[in-house]
């Protein structure tokens, strides 16, 4: 390591000039170099959108989809339950501070290590940014002493049928979903809240996602297989509904992540019906089979046996629309991955499978259960993810997010 | 660690000229002065720390003394586990040579804080496959993990041999040159923390010790080595910044903890026998040491202060 190497000989001035534009300083890179805006048109607006940090229930549940999303799964490392709570607070007022903004503090001389990593500059703006913190089952095991407090509903995932989950990449001690309109942002945010909580958690594993622009078109964006995903998920305006289905009797909810691998070369090579067919909607609009808009009813009841949409056919799987299976709906949030090829030089890339319900068992498993064995599942791999418990928001800046299992 | 050339002097003229430059280039930030952060905050700090006498390159004789005496304690054990090796390796007892060459590596990362001190010596005794051109196969790729490579990836005593007796030929030379080699007080002072970023780099990424494993015993031994230099900087960081040194003390002594109760029959195990729960748990509790010793270098910074404003600099226009 030879940082400090700027001290000796000529690399002395390109570094002292590369330091003052990290600082923003003007006349060190030029009277040009940081040209501010022209007033009234503020080209930096559009990082300020903002969510609440606090509030009954966590941002990043209800919250439409931001452009970017980073999961990332936690264990904790620390041997005190003490420790453990203060990291997981200290989540909390990060986090809140994150989705507020703030001036970043870049470091004075004989401070040490620079206290902001600087990554978007001396100001840090909100980015619509959403930090979302969940516990999994794993936390409640003996360690900590928090064995009685295991929210009702929360279990490790299990192993489904045509999973091929991988151990490293599954389950965790702790959730987080870091959701917002930048990249930059959210590797600014998952940096501070990895450092303010060193010693206390150790990422296990990490998905970043993403979404298509709105500007590809109307309607649910696309998943990599190229079908409008999502059109059919519960109206998160419908608060009723959100209680019955997403929010449980505290305030919070359960994730159920998983990682969930498409085989996109395999699928590329298949014909458009027989892809239509699996999933039971047009490549091109979204709409059901035999129907014009994609938003229109499938009409299950007028096609019993199949003849339109296949009775196994992905859609109709997941949601049939009768009155028994829509108490079983799930909300769901997913982003696109995509993270490099595997030996054989396939691409390694899918959906970022995340799904909010009341009861993973009542819910989630069901609609599992039935897509068990579905012709969709040759070109899908689920490789990893977990079940955790998202407590009910914090109430106000005093409060943290997880508070009430560690007091 | 890469060798450096310590030029002190011509380090402080640099900062010097950088100092002035600063200063001139702070009158011309002043008028943004509304935009900085409160000048009170920033003044009573570098008042605060300006109360104690700044640390001078010559506060650093009795440190790096002392640290050269470590090292020198080290070699003469080194050396002692070499020649096990080199008889073991001769006698055909694999076991045996594996056994000496995990002591005598641990031993060589007790001594982490100087490895930027030893130039070639270093590369030729605890020099990795990678970058060297034809990787494990180079002429070049000498020292203890050549012998590992023999003693674990071929299984072979015969092949240790040759890079066996090099590797005494080596230790034995950097022994009589210890006495004489230079620590540069800033480069010293860094080591505090960057012997566990290379601890986390190297070892417990697991590419330092790929046949043998012996991540953790090399752990033990940068842990060892860290203590030794925070131990030397202890007056001078005590008065100037007694926080640091006990978050520093307390970080450590867990990860010390950690890696006791990772023993198993009394001996450390391979890496990647560990559980990905102990492999976080070391490597977080790693991680978390090196952020705390992190703030070490600069509280005993020999350089002269530079002007506050340069490392403020002006709010990005908005």
């Amino acid at each position: 390591m030879r940082r400090r190497q700027f001290l000796t000989g000529g690399a002395a001035l390109g570094a002292g000039v590369a330091l003052d534009r990290l600082a923003g300083r003007p006349d060190a890179g030029g009277e040009a170099g940081a040209a501010g805006a022209a007033p009234g048109s503020d080209p930096a607006a559009a990082l300020q959108r903002r969510f609440a940090f606090d509030g009954p229930h966590q941002a990043g549940v209800l919250t439409e989809r931001q452009a970017h999303a980073i999961v990332v799964a936690f264990d904790a490392i620390t041997s005190s339950p003490a420790e453990l709570a203060e990291g997981v607070r200290e989540l909390s007022v990060r986090g809140r501070a994150l989705s507020a903004g703030y001036e970043a503090l870049l470091g004075a001389p004989g401070d040490g290590p620079t206290p902001d990593s600087g990554v978007v500059g001396p100001t840090v703006t909100p980015d619509g940014l959403t930090v979302t913190i969940g516990v999994g089952a794993s936390l409640f095991d003996g360690r900590y002493g928090l064995a009685g407090r295991r929210p009702a509903a929360l279990k490790p995932m299990p192993v489904f049928g045509d999973d091929a989950l991988v151990a490293a990449e599954t389950h965790g001690d702790l959730l987080l979903q870091l959701c917002g309109d930048t990249e930059d942002g959210l590797i600014h945010a998952l940096r501070d809240l990895m450092r303010s909580t060193r010693g206390v958690l150790a990422a296990r594993w990490k998905v970043d996602g993403f979404l298509p622009p709105a500007s590809r078109g109307s309607g649910a964006g696309r998943n990599l297989l190229g079908f409008k995903d999502g059109t059919a998920n519960p109206d998160t305006g419908d608060a009723g509904l959100m209680d019955r289905l997403v929010w449980d009797g505290a305030g919070g909810t359960y994730a159920v992540v998983r990682t969930i691998r498409n085989r996109v070369e395999f699928w590329d090579r298949v014909a458009r019906s027989e892809q239509e067919l699996m999933i039971g909607r047009l490549k091109d609009t979204g709409a059901p089979l035999g129907r014009r808009k994609e938003l229109d009813d499938p009409d299950y009841a007028g096609d019993p046996k199949g003849d339109r949409i296949p009775l196994d056919a992905h859609m109709r799987l997941a949601r049939p629309r009768t009155a028994a299976t829509e108490g079983e709906r799930i909300l769901r949030r997913g982003y696109n991955y995509s993270r490099g090829i595997d030996e054989a030089g396939q691409l390694d890339m899918g959906l970022l499978f995340v799904a909010f319900n009341r009861d993973p068992a009542r819910q989630f498993e069901v609609v599992q259960g039935r897509l068990a064995g579905e012709p969709l599942i040759d070109y899908v791999v689920p490789t990893g993810g977990g079940y955790f418990y998202l407590p009910p928001g914090a109430r106000d800046a005093q409060d943290w997010v997880g508070s009430g299992l560690f007091t | 660690m890469r060798p450096r050339s310590p030029v002190v002097v011509l380090a402080l003229a640099a900062a010097l000229v950088l100092a002035l430059a600063a200063g001139c280039a702070s009158k011309n930030g002043n008028r943004s002065a509304a935009r900085q952060p409160p000048a009170a905050t920033v003044a009573s700090r570098v008042i605060l720390s300006g109360n104690i006498p700044r640390v001078r390159a010559a506060d650093f004789r009795g440190p790096t003394a002392l640290y050269r005496r470590h090292v020198r304690a080290k070699l003469k054990v080194m050396l002692r586990d070499v020649a096990r090796l080199r008889s073991a390796a001769a006698a055909g007892d694999l076991a045996g040579a594996r056994r000496a060459w995990l002591a005598a590596d641990e031993r060589y990362e007790e001594i982490g804080a100087a490895y930027g001190a030893f130039g070639a010596l270093d590369a030729a005794i605890n020099g990795r496959a990678a970058g060297l051109p034809g990787g494990a196969r180079s002429r070049r790729f000498t020292g203890l993990h050549r012998v590992e490579l023999a003693l674990w990836g071929r299984s072979s005593t015969r092949d240790a041999a040759a890079p066996a007796a090099r590797l005494t030929r080596d230790v034995a030379r950097l022994r009589t040159h210890v006495g004489r080699i230079a620590i540069d007080p800033l480069e010293y002072a860094l080591r505090a923390h960057e012997v566990l970023e290379d601890t986390l780099h190297l070892q417990l990424s697991g590419q330092a010790s790929p046949w043998s494993g012996a991540a953790l015993t090399a752990l033990r031994g940068n842990l060892r080595g860290t203590q030794v230099v925070l131990d030397s900087l202890r007056p001078l960081l005590v008065r100037r910044n007694p926080a640091v040194v006990v978050r520093a003390d307390r970080a450590l002594a867990q990860l010390s903890r950690a890696l006791s109760s990772t023993q198993q029959r009394g001996a450390l195990p391979r890496w990647d026998a560990v559980s990905q729960r102990g492999r976080e748990r070391l490597a977080g509790l790693t991680a978390a040491a090196a952020e705390r010793l992190a703030y070490v270098p600069d509280i005993v910074d020999p350089r002269p202060a530079r002007p506050v404003q340069r490392a403020f600099g002006d709010q990005e226009a908005r």
